[in-house]
């Protein structure tokens, strides 16, 4: 579930980060809406995941989870702090969502990528680990 | 340890300093004095950006049993209508009928952002975006009575709001076109099946009123088309011939742009003593509480009054793209502030004998209120004197008490405002649903 979600959230917010930067390069109301829609959707979708990730983390059981894994935790958490104050910044009209807009996705998406990362680290980690074994 | 609680803190931080902003850009309340935005030189404060705007919405609940709004001294208010549906404009016959057009936006406007599934909600609870019920009802007064008789005179209308009389002709404009219909004096519905006269800008039709003022020779139409966004977030090319008074040859149909930059110009009038051409305007939203006043202004042919690109003359809207500086610098300064987010929506100026002196030569302003102001703004009818064809002095509320004193009940909101054949000011209610009449006098104690 947790794999099956967690991207699809991501690549709303990715996608709204693209969206903002042509708006803010053409002014054509088109892409600010869609990106409106895509970071409140991205929320929406993001909160099983995050729900999933803050139990495996907090409350792992008899094996402690990692400083990485709770870093990860922490830049998600941020990163969707971002992005529900972005959402409110995109319910402004017209070009009033600029330049706040596209900052706010390009720290949302940047907390994003290095929390994956060090996710990711972690995992191959297991792995490995787990191979020795 | 220290590398621990350092992951601890930082992230900490963050989110704090995120919250921080949030609420940082939270909504204000006006602090700007209403008496500094009245009148031809309003105080303006920078333009702000919200996470969340200034709002504040009471909640519609109509007049219970006797109530009413409350009128200055020497006048005197009584109901003459209530039980309509959403009653928006007046309009006063020769033979001394009044005219209510019962009417509510067409609701064609897209939901194309996550906000405004939000923002219906909020305006649904005032009542001010109840269904209105396309139709314009006659009231006519029993001879020798105080009682007025209603009858449905027009139906199946499409949101209609302005409506005026040439001669034999009676002139609706609903929100897409301009129909005419025959009228015999002294009828009390109309038979004709009527014909379009012109079309009226209908996409979107995010502000969907179309006010009509016919010129004194009857040969023309004036129509007051407002914007098809708050500040073009629906692009620009929705905007054509929009936020604008459009004039309709009456012979032809044939119409061309007389006056632009006006965002919402709800209201059109005559200006008796010079004869000019006069509107009420509702301005942007959305950059403050005190941001920006709605206006009076007289309006000059071939004139351009600022939306979008600026506001008050010279003020540039930071929101509106591609920027032009030299409509900016075209753009011609409003005569007079009403103060901010106080949503006029009448305009008359009174020229009867029935009301005290005070309130004669000069114009009646109907307030219907704004979402987006705190603590509430409008929601009266106020009074503006003009001396020599020039309004003067300060704003003066002459009928009030459409909110609680608490501002959490809406009871009424005015619109359209007449007069009266034997000269009374006449008051459409689309809260309350009723029409008031304001007439000299002392009001009696309400029977409790």
């Amino acid at each position: 579930m947790f794999d099956l979600l967690n991207p699809i959230a991501f690549g709303f917010f990715v996608g709204a980060l693209i969206f903002d930067v042509i708006y803010a390069r053409n002014g054509d109301v088109l892409w600010v809406k869609a990106a409106a829609w895509l970071i409140s959707i991205g929320l929406v979708v993001a909160v099983v995941p995050r729900l999933i990730n803050l139990v495996r983390v907090w409350f792992p059981g008899p094996q402690r989870s990692t400083g990485r894994e709770k870093a990860a935790f922490f830049l998600n958490l941020t990163g969707v702090a971002a992005a529900i104050v972005n959402a409110f910044v995109h319910s402004r009209d017209a070009y009033g969502v600029m330049p706040q807009g596209v900052w706010l996705s390009i720290l949302t998406v940047a907390l994003l990528v290095v929390g994956t990362v060090l996710t990711t680290l972690q995992q191959s980690n297991n792995y490995y680990d787990r191979a020795q074994a | 340890m220290n590398n621990k609680k350092w992951k601890t803190v930082v992230p900490t931080a963050v989110v704090l300093a995120i919250a921080a902003i949030a609420l940082g850009g939270c909504s204000e309340r006006a602090v700007i004095d209403p008496q500094q935005q009245m009148g031809k030189e309003p105080v303006l404060p920078a333009a702000k950006n919200f996470l969340i705007p200034p709002m504040q919405v009471p909640e519609g609940v109509g007049w219970q049993g006797d109530a009413h709004p409350t009128v200055a001294s020497g006048l005197k208010i009584e109901k003459i209508a209530d039980g309509l549906q959403h009653p928006r404009q007046l309009m006063t016959l020769p033979n001394g009928d009044v005219l209510v057009v019962e009417s509510s936006g067409p609701g064609t406007e897209a939901v194309t952002t996550p906000k405004q599934l939000l923002a219906g909600l909020i305006k649904k609870r005032s009542g001010k975006g109840a269904k209105g019920g396309n139709r314009i009802t006659l009231l006519r007064k029993q001879a020798g009575s105080a009682k007025w008789e209603q009858h449905v005179f027009l139906e199946n209308l499409h949101s209609p709001f302005g409506v005026q009389l040439i001669g034999q002709t009676l002139y609706v404009a609903d929100t897409d076109k301009i129909m005419k219909y025959a009228y015999t004096t002294g009828a009390d519905s109309i038979s004709d099946a009527g014909s379009e006269l012109a079309d009226l800008p209908d996409t979107i039709n995010h502000h969907w009123t179309k006010s009509l003022l016919a010129s004194p020779d009857g040969k023309k139409l004036f129509v007051g088309v407002g914007s098809n966004s708050n500040i073009t977030e629906n692009g620009l090319a929705v905007e054509y011939r929009r936020a604008a008074i459009l004039e309709v040859d009456v012979a032809s149909g044939a119409s061309r742009v007389f006056a632009s930059g006006l965002r919402n110009p709800t209201g059109l009038q005559w200006e008796p003593q010079s004869g000019k051409l006069w509107t009420i305007v509702n301005e942007r939203d959305e950059i403050g509480a005190d941001l920006v006043p709605d206006y009076m202004t007289s309006v000059q042919e071939g004139g351009f009054y600022g939306w979008p690109y600026s506001y008050y003359g010279q003020h540039v809207d930071e929101r509106v793209r591609p920027q032009r500086p030299d409509m900016v610098q075209k753009a011609i300064k409003p005569d007079f502030a009403l103060t901010s987010h106080v949503a006029p929506l009448g305009l008359l100026f009174y020229t009867g004998r029935n009301l005290p002196a005070m309130y004669r030569g000069g114009a009646f302003i109907s307030e219907h209120g704004s979402w987006d102001r705190s603590p509430l703004g409008g929601y009266e009818v106020s009074y503006v004197k003009f001396v020599d064809g020039r309004p003067t002095g300060q704003k003066l509320p002459v009928v009030t008490g459409f909110a609680s004193a608490d501002e959490k009940s809406l009871f009424g909101a005015p619109v359209g405002l007449a007069q009266g054949v034997d000269g009374a000011l006449l008051i459409a209610d689309d809260v309350g649903n009723a029409v008031w009449s304001v007439t000299a006098g002392s009001q009696p104690p309400v029977t409790k």
